[in-house]
């Protein structure tokens, strides 16, 4: 679990962002890149559902639509309209 | 009491009152609010960031819309684009929205140009699978530059020498730009370029930079927003008309056998547009509701509140407060420029477009004066993050990194009077205390300008940000008229222009605006791009090929054909410059053109095409010429005064005192003087010079080519040259048409195209060394040549009528000792008003002590918040290129 994969976790860049709940720079690599406890699972395509068969590019399908289609697993899903959380 | 004291009494008893701020300093300004202060430290941290959400969402929905109707296709892209991008707010900011997720994050546009992608495929997949570098190393190594990505590092992957994009996402870059192989922009109109007969010569002029870049690098911007019609109707306003107007014209020609049908798919496509930016606003309203869900502290959860209210209003209505109307107006600017990629995209007159709703606000007491100040300054920030994910050599090269996203204060209104507004004097205090490098500020001088707003717009100059920028109003009225009465222009929308771009004088109109119970009539743009012609010509480079016979010495290739012509005197040299310059302008022309068209048919602005009058009137997108005014298509030049320079000695030393021959000035020339050349030293200022063994032999000849008449300092031996030229490229950019069907017309400004063209420049008879940077701007004089003082330079730059052209550009470089104290202030404007009444289009100032500069340039890790003016622009220091630094350093000091 790491930061870039938290609820909580705000993009600055593509190195670092920023934690919601205590306002300090976070980094996406390295030392002090993995979660706390109070981690929540941000909404991505690859917890989805709808994703599935990932490549060694973590390329998958995503099934959600009208149209299946390729999409990558680490693309946001904050905003997709047929997200659902992968239990 | 002090001079200045007695000054102020003085003025005071004859009924003049300064404003406070015109006699202050640095440290009489306020602090910038302290949430910009937080947004302002995480800037200096930011690297320069590009992600995929974008153009995959973009692509998805494209693809997945094969067959439809072009522009509702283009439109379900790009709705579906925008409505998926991950919103971001940060802790302290009071306005939102960004481009990408990332705060200054950028994408690349597969379907404007994706041939590097494809080509670089494999070499990208094998960074992207190599193993990282150590934990350790990955999160130690930092990018020079500023927030510039110049190599990779870790799990970060440097591309266009600038972002940053994460080895993840290269799988997905690649992916999505082979869906576009072949029929991108780029390469559609590469295929049709080659029908042009003279396709091998452009090929042959790209590659010797005689020309910076194509049209479709940046199709678009340079260029006024316009913000009425959200502002007016909001976005459920907008679908309700787009409903109104599907019915009465779908199915209908109305007399228009050519474009009358196309009307009812064009209101399907703006119906679609304004559903995504609804969407888009939703989804910040959305996080802001579960930031402020999870938020413990009661002042940024209350932030968070209001962000979620204003969000939430303005994705469906129209504002009703000063606050609503900023923020739809960066919702607008942010939905444009992920369009295409673009610079140059322009605020316009922003303080007369939201005085309405300041007013309303101000009267019902819901802000004060402070509050708007403080919204201000995070605009500020907001326009300073947007980005342009281009080529590197447009990124680096052209744009220094700054995206020009000029916001214009001042000028008259449809009535004629001064259009200042209370407001724009809040926005240049907003720019005084929140120093960014955007949004750029630029006065439209006008007799008519109230002193007191001078005089602050002039404290605010001094501080040495390089802006604002001061620009004559009636020049740019004229020039309007000129270029634009054609089609229809009218006195009224003469007054509406503005600055589109750095230094782009662009067509508007107003529109009246029904707020408050009352109707304002509001400037906003009302054209398409006023760029994207032909991309900036070396005007040395081209006397360079003249005196070679169309050969570039430094490549050792021959671009242009030879003339053969024997040079037996000045006029022949001229008549060939001028050959050569039809030759080129010619063939790029037809080249740029075909990537204009083809851009137009296959990405048509969409949201620029809901915003723009007369779009909406007429049902017809920006491409196809719905906007009022479409005579913009410029070509734009650089080097005008080293090519000017040349000109002065080659007539003095070869012709006049025919104290050598041409041969050997050449000859001269060819060997730099005997001195090294800047690709051997590294050094791109025209002031430093290392000798060779062979300097002694040429050691005369380079002294009378430095002694040779020099534009800048009212002499009229060297200053004819400047007339000449402007007289003979009025008639010769008219000679061609843009793929509108109109005369182009000519851009004068250097951007930072002066360091790269003069990179690749031999050294020229005017004693300026191989490879170092042209003059800037295009009347600002060669840095050191002028020795008479600022006003010898007005009285050379004004040999001619500089409402002739779209812009002329003056860079000058004072000593802040020069203009300190009130007295200062008045001498700056008294400096300005000087410029403005010869007729001088456009002057701008670096308030800096060269020493330091220097000093910045060796520890610029010292200098991360230092700014200066380059051509048109304010930049970070450290974010600026070499050639440049040396350039600016070396611009001539005015102390006194």
């Amino acid at each position: 679990m790491k930061h870039i994969d938290c609820q909580n976790y705000i993009y600055l860049d593509c190195e670092k962002g920023m934690c919601a709940l205590s306002k300090t720079i976070v980094p996406i690599d390295g030392n002090g890149s993995e979660a706390c406890s109070r981690f929540v699972r941000a909404p991505k395509c690859s917890c989805c559902v709808h994703f599935s068969n990932p490549d060694s590019h973590n390329l998958g399908t995503c099934s959600g639509f009208e149209k299946p289609d390729w999409v990558y697993g680490s693309c946001g899903a904050e905003t997709c309209e047929h997200f659902k959380m992968n239990k | 009491m002090t001079n200045e004291e007695k000054l102020n009494e003085l003025l005071k008893q004859r009924g003049i009152e300064m404003p406070d701020n015109a006699n202050i300093s640095v440290e009489d300004i306020p602090n910038q609010a302290e949430g910009c202060s937080r947004l302002m430290d995480i800037y200096y941290m930011l690297k320069n960031t590009v992600d995929m959400e974008y153009p995959y969402w973009y692509n998805r929905v494209w693809q997945q819309n094969s067959g439809d109707i072009l522009i509702v296709r283009r439109a379900k892209a790009m709705a579906a684009a925008l409505s998926h991008l991950t919103p971001t707010i940060l802790p302290y900011e009071k306005l939102v929205m960004n481009k990408t997720r990332n705060v200054r994050g950028a994408f690349p546009f597969p379907w404007v140009t994706a041939s590097f992608f494809n080509a670089q495929a494999d070499a990208l997949m094998s960074e992207a699978d190599a193993p990282a570098e150590s934990e350790a190393d990955a999160v130690s190594i930092v990018g020079a530059g500023g927030g510039n990505v110049t190599k990779s590092y870790g799990n970060i992957i440097s591309i266009a020498k600038k972002f940053g994009i994460r080895k993840e996402e290269i799988p997905v870059l690649v992916k999505v730009s082979k869906s576009w192989k072949g029929n991108s922009v780029e390469e559609m109109s590469q295929r049709y370029a080659q029908y042009t007969p003279q396709y091998k010569l452009e090929q042959d002029i790209m590659d010797s930079v005689l020309c910076m870049f194509d049209s479709y690098c940046i199709p678009q911007g340079r260029e006024v927003m316009n913000y009425y019609l959200p502002l007016q109707y909001g976005w459920d306003g907008i679908i309700e008309l787009c409903d109104k107007r599907i019915a009465e014209t779908m199915g209908e020609a109305q007399g228009d056998g050519i474009l009358g049908m196309s009307r009812g798919y064009y209101y399907v496509a703006m119906k679609t547009i304004a559903q995504g930016m609804s969407r888009w606003c939703e989804n910040y309203a959305r996080r802001a509701h579960y930031l402020a869900s999870i938020e413990s502290d009661p002042a940024i959860r209350k932030n968070y509140e209001e962000i979620e209210a204003v969000m939430a209003h303005i994705a469906h209505h129209a504002p009703q407060s000063f606050r609503q109307a900023l923020q739809l107006t960066l919702c607008c600017h942010f939905g444009v420029v992920n369009e295409d990629p673009q610079s140059g995209q322009s605020i316009g007159r922003l303080g007369q477009v939201l005085q309405p709703f300041y007013d309303k606000d101000l009267r019902e007491g819901t802000i004060s004066e402070e509050e708007a100040i403080e919204l201000l300054e995070f605009y500020r920030i907001k326009i300073t993050c947007i980005e342009c994910f281009a080529s590197a050599g447009v990124t680096g090269g052209v744009l220094s990194g700054n995206t020009f996203n000029n916001l214009s204060l001042g000028g008259l209104n449809r009535d004629g009077l001064s259009a200042v507004t209370p407001l724009e004097y809040l926005i240049i205090e907003a720019g005084m205390r929140c120093r960014t490098t955007q949004p750029t500020l630029s006065i439209l001088y006008d007799e008519k300008t109230p002193e007191d707003f001078l005089m602050k717009a002039a404290s605010c100059t001094k501080l040495g940000m390089g802006y604002p920028a001061w620009m004559n109003n009636q020049v740019g009225m004229n020039f309007m008229m000129l270029n634009y009465g054609p089609e229809g222009m009218n006195l009224q929308d003469a007054r509406a222009w503005c600055l589109g771009g750095c230094l782009e004088s662009s067509p508007g109109c107003f529109l009246p605006l029904n707020y408050d119970g009352k109707i304002t009539w509001i400037p906003g743009g009302a054209g398409p791009t006023a760029g994207s012609g032909v991309h900036f010509v070396g005007l040395p480079k081209v006397l360079e090929l003249v005196l070679t016979n169309g050969m570039d010495c430094r490549i050792n290739r021959q671009i242009l054909p030879p003339h053969n012509r024997a040079l037996d005197s000045l006029q022949a040299i001229q008549e060939e410059w001028v050959n050569y310059m039809n030759l080129i302008i010619d063939c790029l022309n037809k080249v740029n053109n075909l990537q204009m068209d083809i851009w137009r048919k296959y990405c048509p602005p969409i949201v620029n095409s809901l915003l723009k009058p007369d779009c909406f009137t007429n049902g017809r997108d920006l491409g196809m010429m719905g906007g009022r005014y479409n005579a913009t298509i410029n070509f734009e030049s650089c080097g005008t005064v080293t090519f000017l320079n040349a000109l002065s000695s080659l007539n003095k030393n070869v012709f006049v005192d025919k104290k050598y021959s041409l041969d050997q000035m050449v000859d001269a020339m060819m060997h730099n003087f005997g001195f090294k050349t800047s690709y051997e030293t590294g050094v791109f200022s025209p002031d430093f010079r290392e000798a060779t063994p062979d300097a002694p032999k040429y050691e005369q000849i380079f002294f009378d080519c430095i002694n040779a008449p020099k534009f800048g300092n009212a002499d009229w031996e060297a200053d004819q040259f400047l007339k000449w030229y402007e007289d003979v490229m009025f008639d010769l950019t008219r000679q061609y048409q843009s793929y509108y069907g109109k005369p182009l017309y000519m851009c004068q400004i250097s951007v930072s195209t002066h360091g790269p063209q003069g990179f690749v420049t031999l050294a020229d008879a005017a004693g300026r060394l191989a490879g170092t940077t042209y003059s800037d701007g295009s009347v600002s004089a060669a840095a050191g040549t002028d020795k008479n003082g600022i006003y010898a330079i007005f009285e050379s730059a004004t040999v001619y009528d500089h409402s002739t052209q779209q812009n002329a550009q003056m860079n000058l470089k004072l000593h802040p000792s020069a203009v300190r104290g009130l007295q200062g202030t008045r001498k700056l404007l008294d400096i300005v008003r000087a410029y403005m009444r010869k007729g001088g289009f456009h002057v701008q100032f670096n308030v800096v002590d060269s020493k330091m500069l220097r000093n910045a340039q060796a520890h610029p890790d010292n200098y991360r918040d230092l700014m200066v003016r380059v051509a048109g622009f304010t930049q970070y220091w450290c974010e600026i290129g070499k050639p440049i630094q040396d350039e600016v350093i070396y611009r001539t000091e005015y102390e006194n």
